[in-house]
C-alpha cells in the first residue's frame, strides 16, 4: 500500500494528462464497438460475379451492378438496406433495414440479393 | 520441451475437432426466382458439377412449362384457345397433366391450374403485375363457366378442351415438381446430403452432418423469420403467401393467389406453410397443396388439411392470428418475441 502511495506521489501533471487521454480513448473505443455485431457480415450477390462479403462495422454506400442496372446499398453500423434501385416497384427499398443473421432482401427484377451472414446461423435456408 | 509437444498435440486435437465437413452453395435465377443449392460433405468439384446438372434441368423445365412465355404449355394453351387439338409426343407432360388433374380434384379445385386466363386477367401473367383490378363483368364472364382440369381431355397423345377458356398455368406446381427432379438427380449421382430451395419451396436430402436441415419460415409482414423448423431427410416444405407477387389498390392488397370460386385474390390469409413427408412427389405436393390452405375459407382449411392428409401446416390469417396443426406446433421454434400472437392449435 505504501509503495502504491509512493508511485502516486511521483505522478506529474503531464503523466495525468497522458493517463486520462488513454483512459478516455479506451473507454471511447470499447463503447463504440460494444453494440457492434460480431461475426456478422453483409453478403451481396448479383447475376454476374461471385458473391462479395463486406464488414457491417462501417457506414458506406455500395454500388452493385445487376440485371437492369446499378443498385445502391447502404451499410450503416450493423444494418443494411437498399437505397436506390432501377427496378420499377422498389420493393427492395421499401423492405427497409435488416440487421440479423439470415435476413435477406432480394431484388428479383435487378437480380441482386443482400443478406446478413455469420457464424452462428440459426437456420440453413428460408421458406417463403 | 515436453510441454511444447503436449501443447502442439492439444492444438491439433482442437483444430481437428472444429473442422466440419464442407458445404458448397450455388445460386442461379430460374423460374423467375432464386434457386439455391447447398451440398454437404462432397468435394467442391462434384458439388459444382451436380449443381449445374440440376440448374440445367430446371432451365429445361422453365422453358417447357412456362405459362406465358414460349413453351410447350403455352403452345398447348394457344391451340386450345383456337379450338384445335394439340398433339404431344411427350410422356413427361402427360404425366404432369395427369398429376395436376389428380391434385386439383382431391383439393376440390382450390388448387386449380386450369384458370390461367383468370390469372392473366388479374395481370399476373407478366413479370410486373398491371396493378389494376379487372372489371366485374370480365371476372364474371370467366367465372360463369370456370375452367377446371376436367375440361382437358387426354386421348393418348392428343390434348383438347371443349371450353376454349381453358389455359393451363403450372405456376403453383412447377417449382415443387422441380424439387422432385432435383431429388432424383442428387440420388442418381450419389449425393446423400443436400438442401434445394427454389423461391422458398424447399426439399431436404439427407442431413446437415449429424443434425437435420433447419429451415426459417418467413414472416409474411416482417423482413425476418417468424419461426424455424427442422426439415427431416426427404421432407419438403412449401408456402403460399400474399407478400411476394401482389399489388396494392386503394390500400387493399391483391395477391396472385386467385380463389377459383370468387374470381378474386383470396384475402383471408397472409401465408400458408405445409410440410410433406418423403414421397416420390413430395416436392410437388408441398407446392400445390399450400394453395388450398391459403385460399379456402377458414373453416374449410381444417377440413381440407384432414382430407388431403396434411399433418404439418401453419396458416397466418389475414388478421395475423395463427392456425397451426398440433404436429407442426410440436416441432416449430418460434423466433418472434411477440406475445400478442394468437395461436390456435388444430
Amino acid at each position: 500500500m505504501k509503495k502504491i502511495l509512493q508511485y502516486i506521489k511521483i505522478i506529474k501533471l503531464g503523466d495525468t494528462f497522458v493517463i486520462v487521454t488513454f483512459m478516455s480513448l479506451i473507454f471511447w473505443s470499447v463503447s463504440q464497438s460494444w453494440n457492434m455485431p460480431s461475426g456478422q457480415y453483409l453478403k451481396i450477390e448479383n447475376n454476374q460475379e461471385d458473391s462479395k462479403v463486406f464488414s457491417l462495422n462501417q457506414t458506406v454506400n455500395k454500388q452493385v451492378i445487376g440485371f437492369l442496372g446499378s443498385s445502391e446499398i447502404s451499410i450503416a453500423e450493423g444494418k443494411v438496406r437498399f437505397v436506390k434501385s432501377p427496378c420499377t416497384k422498389k420493393y427492395c427499398i421499401h423492405h427497409g433495414w435488416i440487421n440479423k443473421i439470415n435476413q435477406t432482401i432480394v431484388c428479383l427484377p435487378n437480380q441482386i440479393t443482400i443478406s446478413i451472414v455469420g457464424d452462428s446461423e440459426s437456420y440453413d435456408t428460408v421458406n417463403y | 520441451m515436453r510441454f511444447h509437444k503436449l501443447l502442439l498435440i492439444v492444438i491439433l486435437f482442437l483444430v481437428s475437432c472444429s473442422q466440419k465437413a464442407p458445404i458448397y452453395e450455388y445460386k442461379d435465377f430460374i423460374f423467375g426466382t432464386i434457386v439455391d443449392i447447398k451440398i454437404y460433405g462432397e468435394t467442391e468439384e462434384k458439388s459444382e458439377n451436380i449443381s449445374n446438372l440440376i440448374f440445367n434441368d430446371f432451365k429445361r423445365l422453365h422453358n417447357y412449362l412456362h405459362p406465358w412465355e414460349k413453351s410447350l404449355i403455352s403452345s398447348m394453351n394457344n391451340a386450345i384457345a383456337a379450338g384445335s387439338v394439340f398433339n404431344v409426343d411427350d410422356e413427361e407432360i402427360i404425366r404432369i397433366i395427369q398429376d395436376n388433374k389428380n391434385l386439383a380434384s382431391k383439393s376440390e379445385n382450390y388448387f386449380n391450374p386450369a384458370i390461367g386466363k383468370l390469372i392473366a386477367l388479374w395481370g399476373f401473367h407478366q413479370e410486373l403485375p398491371n396493378q389494376m383490378v379487372p372489371k366485374a363483368h370480365q371476372i364474371n364472364e370467366l367465372l360463369a363457366n370456370v375452367t377446371t382440369m376436367d375440361d382437358l381431355k387426354i386421348n393418348q397423345s392428343t390434348l383438347s378442351s371443349a371450353n376454349r377458356n381453358f389455359q393451363l398455368d403450372l405456376g403453383g406446381y412447377a417449382k415443387g415438381y422441380a424439387l422432385d427432379r432435383a431429388k432424383k438427380i442428387l440420388a442418381n449421382n450419389g449425393v446423400a446430403n443436400a438442401l434445394v430451395n427454389i423461391g422458398g419451396n424447399i426439399i431436404a436430402i439427407g442431413m446437415h452432418g449429424d443434425r437435420s436441415w433447419i429451415v426459417g419460415i418467413q414472416h409474411p409482414r416482417k423482413p425476418s423469420a417468424i419461426a424455424s423448423i427442422q426439415l427431416p431427410p426427404g421432407w419438403s416444405i412449401g408456402t403460399s403467401g400474399d407478400y411476394q407477387r401482389y399489388f396494392m389498390d386503394h390500400d387493399k392488397r391483391y395477391s396472385h393467389l386467385i380463389n377459383p370460386r370468387t374470381g378474386f385474390p383470396a384475402d383471408n390469409s397472409q401465408s400458408a406453410t405445409i410440410m410433406i413427408p418423403p414421397a416420390n412427389n413430395s416436392g410437388a405436393l408441398s407446392d400445390a397443396y399450400s394453395k388450398p390452405l391459403f385460399i379456402a375459407p377458414e373453416i374449410e382449411k381444417l377440413q381440407l388439411a384432414d382430407k388431403l392428409g396434411i399433418d404439418f401446416f401453419m396458416v397466418v390469417l389475414a388478421n395475423g392470428d395463427i392456425l397451426i396443426s398440433s404436429k407442426m406446433n410440436e416441432s416449430i421454434q418460434w423466433l418472434e418475441q411477440n406475445n400478442e400472437k394468437n395461436i390456435t392449435v388444430h
